[in-house]
């Protein structure tokens, strides 16, 4: 095989994406080809702090020689990212005019962007299309590679589908990526790894427009706190009886949804009411017993009228 | 919809409404801004409501201070008692009217010092009676005294340099005393509190609850220990729950945190009934 070092400067991959996904393997993979084919590889990540669901990113560098082991802000060759929000928060990245932006448009929504946690309410999430951030860098694919990895029957091997998109990209030869790719997944996941690899080239050489980001966590996912009296419901109705509270301000600052304040009076009044989801911490915790929470409209008018 | 409502009406007892269980023109309460008493309050009725008890066989029986007060709030049979004595009052009432759910609510200075004896015999009686008591670590209603239950080196209006005294373990007491239920919780975990109590009521025997509750005007405020939010929340750092399904105890970070949920369950003869089988087969020899 020709090992030959066609790069002299580093080349700088930035592989990001969220906990679970697979991020670490696929720098893995990459960093141990560029090792074996004799180019210095540094690589970088942070990882464990977001356990699954949260922000991870890894860095590669590559050449015949790396001082450093992280990549300066725009100077990343190839972004290769495994998460759609992961993808725009590390766009700006990428080196103006020259790099290369892989993505997934698979959408997992973080737990922070439901700031409404009723059931129902829409989560905050980017808006960008895919054509528009492809239309921003030099060259760029958008790919569902989860739905890909899907119907080969295992949703985790999309990371494989967008290294086969990476290795159109670089120079190595398609045997050496199969062979660093088994040596690298569990081995009853080999061969699902190696076809969702040859999709990921196949679509690479194929001829197809950007598709839309598809969205797999439909909605916000219902917060579990793990007691049945927290279940949610759809009609919330708070009643605070003002000539009751004597404003001490424990409701206020124990509200998980930070919706209730002390008004002028120093009385504690419901600010938003769209934003509770009557949880019923503020009724168990009122030592005045002045706040009562309804859950069903029939209660409320039992309440009014008793 | 019509099937939803038909589920919700036929599921289980009526939506727990603490209103239906409290004298409600006697309110608001005397009690301070943020004194933990009104949530245990709440919780107690919370209990009874799932309990399925009924209002005329409950006998809430309570002493003098702040937590002797909770009683009179209550819709049900109350009886406010001496300093002290709610235990020996509750005593004689179970005695003659077995049929009442007796519970008693007092507090620290009122069960463990003026009432210590009442406590330690009615634990060794075992007696049919649950015993709530609310514990703030001070005297609040006559101002701020120190009480069996302060903590060391904390300020009271007594103990102006400090509390020099050692600290009562009033579950540790009660237990020694041959109390066959004892458990202790904070208010905090206002559901937990209520399924500690539900289990104190159904309980056969004496059963004996300590709530750690706050007293935020008098206790906190000379303690600098932050208004009632602060104090409540405290609470969590300050509890072991390792009696709950053996959840994590992390004890080396916490070496003053006391153990809370279910402390002690027995099945020791109750006194009532051993009484009255001693009292029907001595009049039969007679």
């Amino acid at each position: 095989m020709d090992k030959k070092i066609t790069h002299k400067e580093p080349v700088n991959v930035l592989v990001v994406g969220v906990g679970g996904q697979g991020v670490i393997m696929v720098s893995k993979v990459l960093a141990t080809i560029c090792q074996e084919h004799g180019y210095q590889v540094k690589q970088s990540e942070v990882h464990g702090m977001a356990k699954r669901g949260g922000g991870v990113f890894s860095h590669v560098r590559f050449g015949e020689q790396v001082y450093s082991p992280t990549i300066p802000k725009g100077s990343v060759d190839v972004l290769l990212a495994l998460e759609w929000a992961e993808a725009l928060r590390w766009v700006n990245h990428i080196r103006p005019g020259e790099g290369t932006f892989i993505s997934d448009t698979q959408h997992i929504v973080p737990p922070f962007a439901c700031r409404n946690r009723k059931r129902g309410a829409e989560a905050g999430y980017a808006r960008e299309t895919s054509d528009q951030i492809i239309s921003r860098v030099n060259k760029g694919f958008a790919l569902d590679a989860t739905t890909m990895a899907r119907e080969l029957g295992n949703e985790r091997a999309a990371n494989t589908v967008l290294l086969g998109l990476l290795s159109t990209t670089l120079e190595f030869s398609e045997d050496v990526w199969c062979d660093a790719i088994s040596r690298f997944v569990p081995p009853k996941t080999v061969d699902v790894n190696l076809q969702a690899f040859e999709q990921g080239r196949a679509w690479a050489a194929m001829d197809h427009g950007t598709p839309e980001p598809v969205v797999h966590n439909d909605g916000p996912t219902p917060v579990v706190v793990g007691r049945e009296e927290h279940e949610m419901s759809d009609f919330v109705q708070l009643d605070i009886n003002p000539a009751w509270c004597k404003s001490c301000d424990i409701c206020v600052k124990m509200c998980p949804e930070r919706c209730l304040k002390l008004d002028d009076q120093l009385k504690a009044v419901l600010t938003d009411p769209d934003r509770c989801t009557g949880c019923r911490i503020c009724e168990w915790l009122c030592p005045d017993l002045a706040i009562t929470v309804h859950r069903t409209p029939e209660a409320a008018r039992a309440a009014a009228q008793g | 919809m019509a099937k939803k409502k038909q589920s919700a009406e036929t599921s289980g007892p009526k939506e727990f409404d603490v209103m239906s269980y409290l004298r409600r023109d006697l309110f608001p309460h005397f009690l301070c801004p943020g004194c933990g008493h009104g949530i245990a309050l709440r919780a107690l009725m919370w209990a009874a409501h799932e309990l399925g008890l009924d209002k005329d066989k409950i006998a809430i029986v309570s002493g003098i201070g702040c937590s002797g007060r909770l009683g009179a709030y209550v819709d049900a049979n109350t009886f406010h008692t001496t300093h002290g004595r709610p235990l020996a009052y509750a005593t004689g009432l179970k005695l003659a009217r077995p049929d009442l759910h007796v519970i008693v609510i007092t507090g620290d200075g009122d069960c463990l010092a003026i009432g210590g004896n009442h406590l330690i015999h009615a634990c060794r009686r075992n007696l049919d009676i649950t015993c709530m008591m609310l514990n703030n670590e001070v005297y609040g209603m006559t101002g701020g005294q120190v009480s069996p239950t302060t903590s060391q080196d904390r300020y009271t209006t007594t103990t102006p340099t400090g509390n020099t005294e050692a600290t009562f373990d009033s579950c540790k007491l009660a237990e020694a005393a041959g109390a066959s239920f004892v458990g202790r919780e904070v208010t905090v975990q206002t559901p937990t509190l209520k399924n500690l109590l539900k289990d104190a009521i159904d309980h056969k025997g004496f059963s004996f609850v300590e709530v750690i509750s706050d007293c935020t005007e008098i206790y906190g405020r000379k303690n600098d220990l932050g208004n009632s939010p602060e104090m409540i929340l405290s609470q969590k750092s300050q509890m072991r729950p390792d009696s709950y399904g053996g959840v994590i105890v992390d004890e080396p970070f916490r070496p003053n945190a006391l153990p809370t949920g279910v402390l002690t369950r027995s099945d020791r003869a109750e006194y009532g009934e051993t009484y009255r089988s001693t009292m029907a087969s001595s009049k039969k020899g007679a």
